[in-house]
């Protein structure tokens, strides 16, 4: 590029670039503007959130064309100056955060517009579109994030939002113990989040991405002892936020909260957070490994592995435990975790690889979004059909008498199992071929994660919306409304076509990460039948397999057959594989017990002691004086035995 | 100015006095306007101080006694670490004022102690000199006492009146002790006088040594430092929301205050030796007292030890030593200013509103005062290092400071601090959270009044609006704070003997 486009580029850029600030802060001004003043009038209110959320979406893609393929950051103004820790604001533009932003925006908006209808009803609904568009907000904050303290601080922030939004109908004591439950899991993610950033930030004296990579390319054994363990505390952060395995638990409770929320928050965005973390911290992974001496038992181990291997154990326990869940919105929950743990596991194994397999992620991530937020929608739309019932074996039939939620419902399914032609097939199949490549034990739980998938989404597909109606509520189900099945239609182009080749997503990404790449042959649909037989052959066996399994088992079914068939594995699964009950029985308990023991020592040692002392102490002096003063000769002389004793004790010591 | 910002209060204490008794309203309208007052100036003394400096502005200077080798002088002067408490003063100041409409007996009396509680915390900050310091803190602390025993709630009021005097009045003799040690040892009282004496000549360690415990012990048990501390959750929720308002929020700082202006710059070798011992206790408030907070089912209480818990941040701050770390203690005390404020503003009102707060027995408060449950929702996220309020850049100062600690390192201690501040913290705001607020209505509660007028709701929006402010835009502070750390740090960095003595080096390595 010769220097005088590069010239009108940065000048360019330079005005251009500001509009990133205006696509942050649309959501909050919004939020906040018509929480103040327009609350009273519900539909204004909605209109506003939902023009600011379209405006920062157009200007995402005003934003997409220009600055695509670049790395544009500026960090203009401070907001923690202090001599030693310059923590300044600043946004990053490049492809990762460019694709990310409409990903947020678009599936927000949609999710908005869906809203409108399915909230309608709804007491607080001026409420929920505000602090929609705050969650929103403090997403694009993440998103746009160029140095780590910003990066936390929107983490938290999505964190409160997520909580607000989890507990919308806080009256129901479920919903506030769900919150409350999400708030607490993400803050133990935090916890190590901040410590990561503590150590990166003594080995490179900055807390800038841009900074801290240049840092880390010039002197990769800066963090030395400590990388590794750097890694897995920066990881613990995503651990948290996209719900992976063992901080996994809040994810299912959180769909407590209204359906469109589950969409947005604990589908699409939210729970990518973890994952587009860990893309945006990348280089940090591909350090040398390092443990402090107190770890050595894991000398030799990356990072990488540790984050591969929770990412798989994640994907395979929640595909297991979405078998054997009825209530629907829990199924997708339980899926989605799954889905995460594959794109945590391609994080980890890309990073063991380098490029260009280091957007498989990314691309699951992108296509996943659009998907999974279709499928929430649509249980939204089935749920709300059917007055309130979220039972799938309540439900049946439903294809007859919801045309447009069927069809759509049934992209959706069909992007997820990994159907060739459907969205999620090619991002798959980019996670099955990495895994081919790194590491073969993981690629066989892939595709055991992808028979699972087959067969619990078939499971949904054919007890929900096939066979006969088996309750009151979708005996008489009527079709949504278009505010409704609008967004249906608009998630399910995406869902479908976001995977092809033709639109380069998949390539746009791995350009993030490599920037020489090239693509060597166009190939519109089969790609991955040239690019790697293998992976994509065992991916369609896996899709084959597992529909047939649902088949078998759940055509014409009116109970669940499967307790039958396995027993006792599938009672464990459908009670989550006992994790909450395992943590009620150890880590609360054992925060319980120390507060306890505190509070004692509090209300009888120092406060009774030393307080209540003056009369207090008197007294128990007086009660010991009165035990030692009994009148007796030889009492006397052990005392004053021991009391020798201690004396001679204390001077040899000296 | 800064003579007419402490005098405000004392001559509307005046005029309230010249008030009979019996017109409340009236009374009620000049402490308001008194203190309103002191609020909007304090607010433009904040705007018109020069960040970037580390002198002192607005200073004045009366001599007073200089007679027979004794010199005291009525000397006040900001620089940019008290300012923002000055600050703070007088908007925490006015919103106890205003949510003290609830007192009816004896208001008069009650309105000038609060209007004495005022002046002498602003009096304490803006003093250069330690005697009246000292004077300030004693006219501050004197009206706390009796305001508990005479206006306060619950059964053992007099219990924890009588438990708040003895331990602060004697942290304060102890405290006493220190300063006239070290007047014998330079003779004089005055901070900027001092700084003159001891730049290149620092007080020889042995004075140190005498000095410093009696400093730290006795203005430590001022602030709450572990295990000095019981007098603090026990006295706050007897206390009428205003004082513990001012006594939580503001008076306490004054210790702090003091502690950074006088023993941190002046006293260096004693407090590289003690600093082990103040990194432990800080423990204590940091996570014994949060995990005694998790066991409080009285919500004044669960509040009183959160607020112990955040003088954990400020004193691991002081640990650090370094410029980061006390920036970030300054802004935890700023921050925990205005947040003790709020809180206990607001669960003055609910215990107003309900007559307890018991958090078993209430419950759903939200749906039936949503302006107060809102509030109330987002200062205990504040209270638990949430990023958009002030608290959370402080105690990230904080956690940075003390990583980078400049004697010793504190890894251990963050570790245990950001545990303590992010999940401990978390889960009992949560909880209280979810037992006050959420949950179904209860009908006992059915026809409580939420904050509804403009004039009810100002004094939480000024404390929140201020908590916001800071927290989205901390560089207004930082940059007042900083210079005035940098001279600190400089004046520190001049020891009497260089080398670390070995007890506390055996002691942080255990």
């Amino acid at each position: 590029m010769d220097s005088h486009i590069l010239e009108h580029a940065a000048d360019s850029g330079s005005r251009l670039q500001d509009l990133a600030w205006m696509v942050l802060f649309a959501p909050l001004i919004a939020a906040a503007g018509s929480y103040i003043f327009l609350r009273r009038d519900r539909s204004l209110t909605a209109g506003f959130n939902i023009a600011a959320v379209a405006l920062s979406f157009l200007l995402s893609g005003v934003l997409f064309a220009a600055f695509a393929g670049q790395n544009v950051a500026g960090s203009p103004f401070s907001w923690l100056p202090v001599a030693g820790l310059e923590v300044s604001f600043g946004l990053r533009l490049d492809n990762l955060s460019l694709l990310m932003l409409l990903v947020v925006t678009g599936v927000a908006l949609l999710v908005m517009l869906f809203s409108t209808g399915y909230m309608h009803e709804d007491p607080g609904y001026s409420r929920f579109f505000c602090t929609l568009s705050l969650f929103v907000f403090s997403m694009l904050g993440i998103v746009l994030a160029d140095n780590f303290v910003m990066m936390f601080v929107f983490w938290e922030l999505v964190g409160v939002s997520s909580y607000l939004l989890i507990g919308f109908w806080y009256d129901r004591g479920a919903a506030a113990d769900a919150a409350k439950k999400a708030f607490l899991t993400n803050r133990l993610g935090d916890f190590g989040f901040l410590l990561g950033i503590l150590l990166i930030w003594s080995a490179t004296g900055t807390v800038h991405f841009g900074s801290a990579e240049a840092f880390l390319l010039a002197h990769p054994l800066a963090l030395g002892s400590t990388a590794s363990l750097a890694g897995v505390l920066i990881f613990m952060g995503a651990m948290g936020k996209s719900a992976q395995f063992p901080l996994h638990v809040w994810l299912p409770d959180a769909m407590e909260g209204p359906t469109p929320v589950s969409a947005l928050i604990h589908a699409a965005t939210m729970v990518a957070a973890g994952v587009y973390m860990l893309c945006r911290v990348f280089f940090l992974y591909t350090l040398p490994a390092g443990w402090p001496d107190w770890l050595g038992f894991l000398q030799g181990i990356p990072a990488s592995s540790i984050i591969a291997w929770i990412g798989g154990m994640t994907a395979l326990l929640a595909a297991l435990i979405a078998v054997q869940q009825n209530d629907i919105k829990r199924i997708l929950a339980y899926s989605t975790l799954s889905q995460l743990g594959l794109m945590v596991l391609a994080v980890g194994l890309g990073a063991q690889l380098r490029a260009p397999n280091a957007g498989a992620a990314m691309f699951h991530l992108v296509t996943h979004a659009s998907f999974k937020a279709l499928l929430f929608l649509g249980a939204g739309s089935v749920i709300h059909a059917c007055h309130h019932e979220q039972d799938i074996w309540k439900m049946g039939g439903l294809w007859q008498r919801m045309p447009v939620t069927f069809v759509t419902f049934l992209v959706g399914t069909l992007a997820l199992m990994g159907v060739p032609l459907f969205s999620g097939f090619y991002s798959k199949d980019d996670i099955l071929a990495t895994s081919l490549e790194a590491a073969p034990v993981l690629f066989g739980l892939v595709v055991l994660v992808s028979v699972l998938t087959t067969f619990y989404m078939g499971r949904l597909l054919l007890v929900a919306f096939l066979g006969r109606p088996r309750g009151s509520g979708a005996g008489q189900a009527l079709e949504s409304p278009p505010t409704m099945t609008g967004p249906l239609i608009m998630l399910a182009l995406p869902s479908v076509f976001s995977g092809w080749q033709i639109f380069g997503v998949s390539q746009f990404l791995t350009r993030h990460f490599w920037p020489t790449f090239q693509v060597h042959e166009l190939d519109p649909l089969f790609g991955p039948f040239n690019h790697n037989p293998t992976a994509a052959m065992f991916g369609f066996a896996a899709v084959l397999f597992g529909t047939s399994l649902a088949a078998w088992l759940y055509v014409g079914a009116e109970r669940d057959p499967l307790p039958g068939l396995i027993g006792r594995l599938a009672r464990a699964m459908r009670h989550r594989f006992y994790f909450d009950e395992i943590y009620e029985a150890t880590v609360v308990p054992l925060h319980d017990g120390i507060a306890a023991i505190a509070g004692w020592f509090d209300r009888w040692v120092i406060s009774g002691l030393f307080v209540r002392g003056l009369p207090g102490t008197v007294e128990i002096a007086g009660r010991a004086l009165r035990l030692v003063q009994t009148g007796n000769l030889q009492t006397y002389g052990l005392w004053f035995a021991a009391g020798a004793a201690l004396l001679a004790v204390l001077a040899l010591k000296k | 100015m800064l003579t007419f910002l402490i005098l405000l209060p004392v001559i509307t204490a005046l005029v309230i006095l010249a008030i009979p008794g019996h017109y409340r309203f009236i009374i009620r309208c000049v402490a308001l306007l008194g203190t309103l007052e002191t609020a909007i100036w304090a607010a433009v003394l904040f705007f018109r101080s020069v960040p970037g400096t580390p002198d002192y502005q607005f200073e004045q200077l009366v001599p007073w006694i200089s007679a027979g080798g004794l010199h005291v002088n009525y000397h006040v002067g900001i620089d940019g670490i008290s300012v923002g408490l000055v600050l703070a003063a007088a908007w925490v100041g006015f919103a106890a004022t205003a949510v003290s409409w609830d007192v009816e007996r004896e208001s008069k009396m009650f309105y000038i102690l609060l209007m004495l509680m005022i002046s002498g915390s602003i009096g304490a900050f803006a003093s250069l000199d330690l005697f009246f310091f000292y004077f300030f803190n004693e006219m501050a602390l004197v009206p706390t006492f009796i305001m508990i025993g005479v206006w306060g709630w619950g059964t053992d009021r007099q219990a924890a009146a009588f438990r708040i005097t003895l331990y602060l009045t004697l942290g304060a003799l102890v405290a006493l002790v220190g300063l006239v040690a070290l007047y014998a040892a330079t003779g004089t009282l005055d901070v900027t006088e001092l700084q003159r004496q001891l730049a290149g000549h620092p007080l020889p360690r042995k004075t140190q040594m005498l000095v410093f415990p009696c400093l730290l012990f006795g203005f430590g048990t001022l602030v709450g430092l572990w295990p000095f501390h019981s007098w603090a959750p026990q006295g706050y929720a007897s206390a009428p929301a205003a004082t513990a308002m001012m006594h939580a929020g503001i008076l306490k700082k004054a210790g702090l205050l003091a502690l950074l202006r006088v023993a941190w710059p002046f006293l260096p070798d004693a407090v590289e030796y003690w600093m082990p011992v103040l990194a432990w206790l800080c423990l204590g408030n940091l996570l014994f007292c949060g995990f005694v907070a998790l066991r409080q089912r009285d919500l004044n209480l669960l509040v009183g030890n959160s607020s112990l818990a955040h003088m954990g941040f400020a004193f691991l701050g002081l640990a650090s030593m370094n410029v980061i770390g006390l920036t970030g203690t300054v802004l935890v005390m700023v921050g925990h200013a205005f947040l003790a404020g709020l809180s206990f503003a607001l669960t003055g009102w609910v215990r107003h509103q309900t007559g307890t707060v018991e958090m078993l027995r209430l419950g759903g408060l939200l749906r039936t005062m949503p302006f107060v449950g809102s509030m109330m929702i987002l200062c205990f996220l504040a209270g638990c290092g949430v990023p958009g309020f002030v608290n959370f850049a402080g105690e990230l100062g904080v956690l940075f400071g003390a990583w980078k600690g400049t004697v010793y390192s504190l890894h251990g201690w963050v570790l245990a601090a950001a545990w303590g501040g992010l999940v401990i913290g978390g889960v009992y705001m949560m909880r209280a959270i979810r037992l006050v607020l959420h949950g179904e209505p209860k009908r006992e509660w059915a026809d409580v009044s939420d904050a509804t007028s403009g004039w009810r709701r100002l004094p939480f929006v000024a404390l929140l609006a201020a908590l916001v402010l800071f927290g989205v835009a901390p560089g207004i502070l930082t940059r007042r704070i900083e210079p005035a750390v940098v001279a600190i740090i400089k004046m520190a960095g001049q020891r009497a003997q260089p080398a670390a003595p070995l007890g506390a080096t055996a002691a942080m390595q255990r």
